[in-house]
């Protein structure tokens, strides 16, 4: 059998299995994408926890309840890989004050915070229940979006750790479209807009900034396959669709 | 944090002529830690001429043979693979971290009932597992075996083999592909590509209804086996890899010897590898590696900040850091030079790092 670097193999696009056979700077790019994804559910988690009660039924508290148990376990899930590097999972968890909010109009674009790594989205409050629902419908579209890129890259146990995600993402988006879909029968139409015009621009930023090295490095280590402006497109297009078919228009991508 | 548990080895033999099987029991009531899931390797530690060596073996049992056993075929040059061949007896003693790997999955439907497996050389370790586990454990299910080696005397497990076809007659068809090896039918000579497999699925195996498929073996014959399932309809979720142990990274050379001085002074400068190229700067003792690496507009790569993660890890070659916290790094990475550069201080005056090693 000829030889083959890991490099070339990932370029051809092969798949790694282990912590023993990455290489440096993958084990890196690596940690840094499970560490987004570990702090943004873990971060939405427990913002998504503090509404529970503003439900205005039964059923609504039981979904929002649902939302917070299985995004919780989502980045449990995500954690425990991030464990088999060396990660301290059990401190890991509890080093971030994951309530935490900026101010509703803090101006951070795509930066992520000092401290934690969730993205920028997670770091607005949310003001309510409509508030609340349209922000987990716009981030849930979004999320699967980019879920749909990434349960193909290149390290198998996560990989395959976003396959089992993927449908619990989209199930919170659908109860989310539930509840929106309510909210508008009762008369909350403007609040709802009003929410989707200031969620908008802040969801289409977690697409990030697109630098195009960036993206080349990614791609060559099979942790990227879209690029970052094409999956914020394909969210675009299913966001408006679906807010069009409640009649809300489509806000901005700038405010 | 990884644990290491003691394991004494109740056997060991030969499956061909560099290639060892070998039984372990664990030890101190370990036993529960050891419960394995079809496919999954154990981690290994030994030290060698002072210096700890890792290295990660697959499982070859099944998980109902009641067994906890590794195939482990020798590596020119590879220190701990030539050991266990020539130097582990009965009674050994050996530390192992517990079970790790996720090479099985489960079927669309929760199992499989047809499924396809490529080994390559050792490769057979961990598809051997997962083989006979579904066999035993679900009577409807079929396996097809695709098995590349050099020749016949490089087959591993070639007995056992056809103890299983016997025992499962009718279940496990195994077919024996030999690069250098003349066999009857000339498709089973050569090397397992795209092209060959293309040529199996036409005439050999039924792919429509393949449910899983799982390969382990070298870099390019994955990818090959890959490319013709996917040709062939089987979707992402239904291709399993195992990366073959050769892959791991070579023999990590010593760390550098401490040449910084120390002094008085508050500053160091400090000479920053990352992706391929180098950049130095002056930076503040009291100031972290990271947050001057990152004051320098080098892209380096960081998570929590707290010495918890692990993914700023880079390795000090010249001169000294210490560490504030460290959650995440073993000793014996530690050792090798490894610091975590969120926690990372300059003790000398001149700091040598390396984000790529």
């Amino acid at each position: 059998m000829q030889d083959m670097t890991i490099d070339s193999y990932l370029q051809a696009g092969g798949v790694l299995t282990s912590p023993a056979n990455v290489p440096p700077r993958y084990r890196a790019e690596l940690m840094k994408l499970m560490a987004t994804f570990v702090d943004s559910s873990l971060a939405g988690a427990a913002g998504f926890a503090d509404i529970i009660n503003d439900g205005p039924g039964i059923r609504e508290r039981a979904a929002a309840a649902r939302i917070v148990l299985e995004k919780t376990g989502n980045a449990e899930r995500v954690l425990r890989i991030m464990g088999e590097f060396g990660a301290d999972t059990a401190r890991y968890a509890n080093q971030h004050p994951w309530t935490a909010r900026l101010d509703r109009n803090a101006d951070i674009g795509a930066t992520r915070s000092d401290h934690d790594m969730r993205l920028a989205v997670f770091n607005y409050p949310l003001t309510g229940w409509t508030d609340a629902v349209v922000m987990n419908l716009l981030m849930g579209r979004a999320v699967s979006a980019q879920l749909a890129d990434m349960v193909r890259l290149s390290y198998q146990p996560l990989a395959a750790a976003f396959r089992t995600i993927a449908p619990v993402e989209l199930g919170h988006a659908d109860l989310a479209a539930t509840g929106l879909a309510r909210i508008i029968n009762e008369g909350g139409a403007d609040n709802a807009q009003a929410a989707a015009t200031y969620w908008w621009p802040r969801v289409a930023a977690s697409f990030g900034t697109g630098r195009p090295d960036r993206e080349a490095a990614l791609r060559a280590m099979g942790l990227r396959h879209s690029a970052g402006a094409k999956l914020r497109q394909t969210w675009e297009q299913t966001a408006a669709a679906e807010l069009s078919a409640l009649g809300l228009a489509q806000p901005r991508t700038r405010p | 944090m990884a644990r290491f548990y003691d394991l004494t080895v109740t056997d060991i033999h030969k499956t061909i002529r560099d290639a060892v099987v070998v039984t372990l029991k664990p030890e101190n009531g370990a036993a529960s830690a050891f419960a394995f899931t079809q496919g999954q390797y154990l981690t290994f530690r030994r030290e060698f001429d002072g210096e700890e060596l890792r290295r990660s073996y697959s499982i070859c049992a099944g998980r109902d043979d009641g067994l906890l056993q590794v195939g482990i075929k020798r590596i020119d040059g590879g220190a701990f693979s030539t050991w266990a061949n020539q130097d582990l007896r009965v009674g050994d003693r050996l530390q192992a971290m517990a079970p790790m790997g996720a090479f099985w999955a489960p079927g669309p439907d929760g199992t499989a009932q047809q499924y396809l497996g490529f080994a390559g050389g050792s490769g057979i370790t961990p598809v051997l597992s997962i083989m006979r586990t579904a066999l035993a454990r679900e009577p409807g299910s079929r396996f097809t075996l695709v098995y590349a080696n050099r020749g016949v005397s490089s087959i591993m497990f070639r007995e056992q083999l056809e103890d299983l076809k016997n025992l499962y007659m009718g279940r496990l068809n195994v077919i024996h592909v030999l690069e250098a090896d003349a066999q009857e039918i000339d498709l089973f000579t050569g090397m397992v590509t795209e092209e060959k497999c293309g040529q199996l699925f036409a005439g050999w195996i039924d792919i429509a209804n393949v449910d899983m498929a799982y390969i382990c073996g070298p870099e390019p014959m994955m990818l090959g086996i890959a490319a013709a399932l996917r040709a062939h309809g089987l979707d992402d979720s239904q291709i399993r890899f195992e990366l073959f142990a050769s892959a791991q990274p070579g023999r990590l050379k010593r760390r550098a010897a401490t040449t910084g001085t120390a002094s008085a002074a508050n500053r160091t400068s400090a000479a920053v590898t990352l992706d391929g190229s180098t950049r130095s700067f002056a930076m503040d003792k009291t100031q972290s590696l990271l947050d001057a690496a990152l004051e320098n507009a080098l892209d380096v790569p960081f998570a929590c900040k707290a010495g918890v993660c692990s993914t700023c890890r880079c390795r000090v070659l010249e001169g000294e850091v210490e560490m504030a916290a460290n959650h995440a790094l073993e000793d014996y990475e530690v050792a090798k030079g490894y610091v975590l550069s969120c926690q990372s201080y300059p003790l000398t005056d001149n700091l040598v790092v390396d984000y790529d090693q």
